[in-house]
């Protein structure tokens, strides 16, 4: 059967191309593309490793940063509570020292106005004593014109001012 | 609308029953077509190239034959036949038809004639040269032809060695022929197609570096990679850079020409891997790769195998095994691809020739087998494309295992069963023809 018979020109001609091409591609095509295609796959999965690690990295910084982030707002917290409290603190201090200065003023105060008060009573108690004797003599001008009236009514007063 | 479809059917499946037995008769004689020729026609080899929508132009090949005296020939196929065109006298139409003629050429005062062979001939359609012969010879081979003739009752072979050629007795010669026919045309196309993707892909490397092809050369990236990593790596592991080239060659070379032969039109068309002189080469260099670059212990396991001892002392049983599988191994990589790219082809012939079949019993029938036929031809050409690709895979995965068979060390002695056993379990659906 012609089907099953191979022919010799095919044979030959089949021979000679496969032997070129295979050559060609053998020593130009193959190689480099299997080279390629292999390092490509290394540099993917190197990539991939590479990202792998950046992305750990990356949680790691990640969590780091929410570390400080938790701690400086911890100190916030303390620095704010303690700045209250040293705020209440200072307030209470200025009250205090608020109150006693307003103490020693009030009491210098006081004391001048004591003072003062002295002052005046002397100051009147003299005048009232002037005005009395102005008073006093006037009236002993006008009614204790003879001598004994003067002289009684001087004692009177004499001892009026004994008793007090 | 489906009811009106089955309808239809019905009356064409009436029509094709209805038709008087009688009429079946006239398909094949005259006028009607020679079926098996049609078929074996496709499948075979040519000195031209057919071009569509014509039954007699072809695209001239160049011819290179070696006579007899030892010179070689080189002329185009178009100086072997011509171009017959004969009016019908009653209906006016023209017919025409390709009929061999004798090309005659000389060289240094002598002639050389060649044309292709008769169909009587030993060598049908292939190109041998004539000599003629002198009035005594003439007479014998006459009688003797005459009284052959008369033993096979009118057809079978003629005289073997000698050719009638317009009632003019010659004696053939079967030169040595390395034409350039359609099948080797195809072949070279197929080549440089692969050359032309190899080296594009490795150019594109060349010029991109680690950048990922995509679209056409992405996909073919792909393939590669599918057969480098997916059966060479896998099966031949440190070794696989070796012979990748080999194995890689193989696969796309047939790919190509499986492909190439489902396309109906110039580049393809041509039966290549459904040719056992393809086959029977590729087969034969992978016989080569195995045998010629197997390790020691191959041969070991050749010539004494781990077996009981009576297997092989007094009688070499194991060894006629092994070394009968050498080859039956290559023989079956040959014959697979053969016949299921040839099987494939012929499928598809058939299918396109039963339209030609039924036309002789009518319009309905003839309707109806067109309709039927291109649907299942579509399918088996869809079909094809899958076998295309498989088949390639599977002479390049066997040829794999068999080359990692020569390729073992020896100190893996259980794996080479684990790896028989996976050589089996693959052949067998690859067997399967579909």
């Amino acid at each position: 059967m012609e089907l099953f018979t191979p022919d010799f020109g095919l044979v030959f001609w089949m021979f000679v191309a496969f032997i070129v091409l295979f050559f060609v591609l053998w020593k130009w095509g193959w190689p480099v593309i299997i080279k390629n295609m292999d390092s490509r796959a290394d540099t993917i999965d190197k990539g991939v490793e590479y990202a792998k690690q950046a992305k750990e990295q990356l949680d790691n910084a990640r969590a780091e940063a929410q570390k400080y982030v938790e701690e400086a707002q911890q100190r916030q917290a303390e620095i704010l509570r303690e700045a209250a409290k040293m705020k209440t603190q200072i307030v209470e201090e200025a009250r205090r020292e608020a109150s006693e200065e307003a103490q020693k003023v009030m009491d210098a105060a006081k004391v001048s106005i004591d003072q003062s008060r002295k002052e005046a009573e002397l100051q009147i108690r003299n005048e009232v004593s002037r005005f009395s004797l102005e008073i006093a003599e006037k009236m002993m001008r006008s009614k204790l014109s003879s001598d004994a009236a003067q002289k009684e009514l001087v004692n009177k007063m004499l001892d009026e001012i004994e008793k007090n | 609308m489906k009811s009106n479809r089955i309808s239809i059917l019905m009356l064409m499946l009436a029509a094709v029953l209805a038709l008087p037995f009688s009429t079946r008769a006239s398909s094949g004689g005259d006028g009607g077509i020679d079926v098996k020729k049609v078929i074996f026609h496709h499948l075979g080899d040519g000195y031209g190239w057919e071009v569509p929508f014509s039954h007699v132009y072809r695209i001239p090949l160049p011819v290179i034959v070696r006579a007899e005296d030892g010179n070689w020939f080189c002329f185009s196929s178009g100086k072997l036949t011509e171009v017959v065109v004969t009016e019908d006298e009653a209906s006016g139409k023209k017919h025409e038809e390709l009929v061999p003629v004798i090309h005659t050429a000389e060289r240094d005062g002598k002639q050389y004639m060649f044309t292709l062979a008769p169909e009587e001939s030993a060598h049908k359609d292939k190109v041998v040269q004539l000599f003629p012969l002198d009035a005594e010879q003439e007479k014998t081979v006459r009688e003797q032809a005459a009284g052959n003739r008369a033993l096979e009752a009118g057809d079978g072979q003629g005289l073997e060695g000698y050719d009638e050629i317009g009632g003019v007795f010659y004696r053939e010669y079967k030169p040595v022929d390395i034409s350039i026919t359609k099948n080797v045309l195809a072949l070279l196309i197929a080549a440089v197609l692969v050359t032309l993707m190899v080296m594009g892909l490795a150019r594109y490397y060349g010029r991109k570096g680690y950048k990922a092809p995509r679209k056409g050369m992405g996909f073919f990236e792909l393939l590669v990679s599918f057969i480098y990593y997916g059966v060479i790596k896998d099966t031949l592991h440190d070794k696989a850079k070796k012979f990748a080239p080999y194995l890689l060659t193989c696969f796309f070379f047939i790919l190509t020409m499986n492909l190439l032969g489902l396309i109906v039109i110039f580049p393809g068309g041509a039966n290549l891997t459904g040719n056992i002189a393809v086959t029977l080469v590729l087969a034969t260099l992978t016989f080569i790769m195995t045998n010629v670059l197997g390790k020691k212990h191959y041969w070991k396991e050749m010539f004494w195998p781990d077996v009981p001892i009576w297997l092989k002392c007094p009688l070499p049983i194991m060894q006629v095994i092994e070394i009968f599988g050498i080859f039956t191994k290559p023989a079956a990589l040959c014959v697979r691809l053969f016949a299921n790219m040839m099987g494939g082809h012929m499928i598809v012939i058939t299918l396109v020739m039963l339209i030609f079949i039924f036309a002789a019993y009518g319009a309905a029938a003839a309707g109806g087998s067109v309709v039927i036929s291109v649907l299942f031809t579509i399918f088996m050409l869809a079909l094809d494309v899958l076998v295309s690709f498989i088949q390639a895979y599977v002479f390049t995965m066997l040829s794999t295992m068999f080359i990692a068979m020569g390729q073992e060390d020896g100190h893996e002695g259980h794996e080479k069963e684990i790896k028989d056993g996976k050589v089996e379990e693959v052949a067998v659906p690859a067997s399967v023809d579909i």
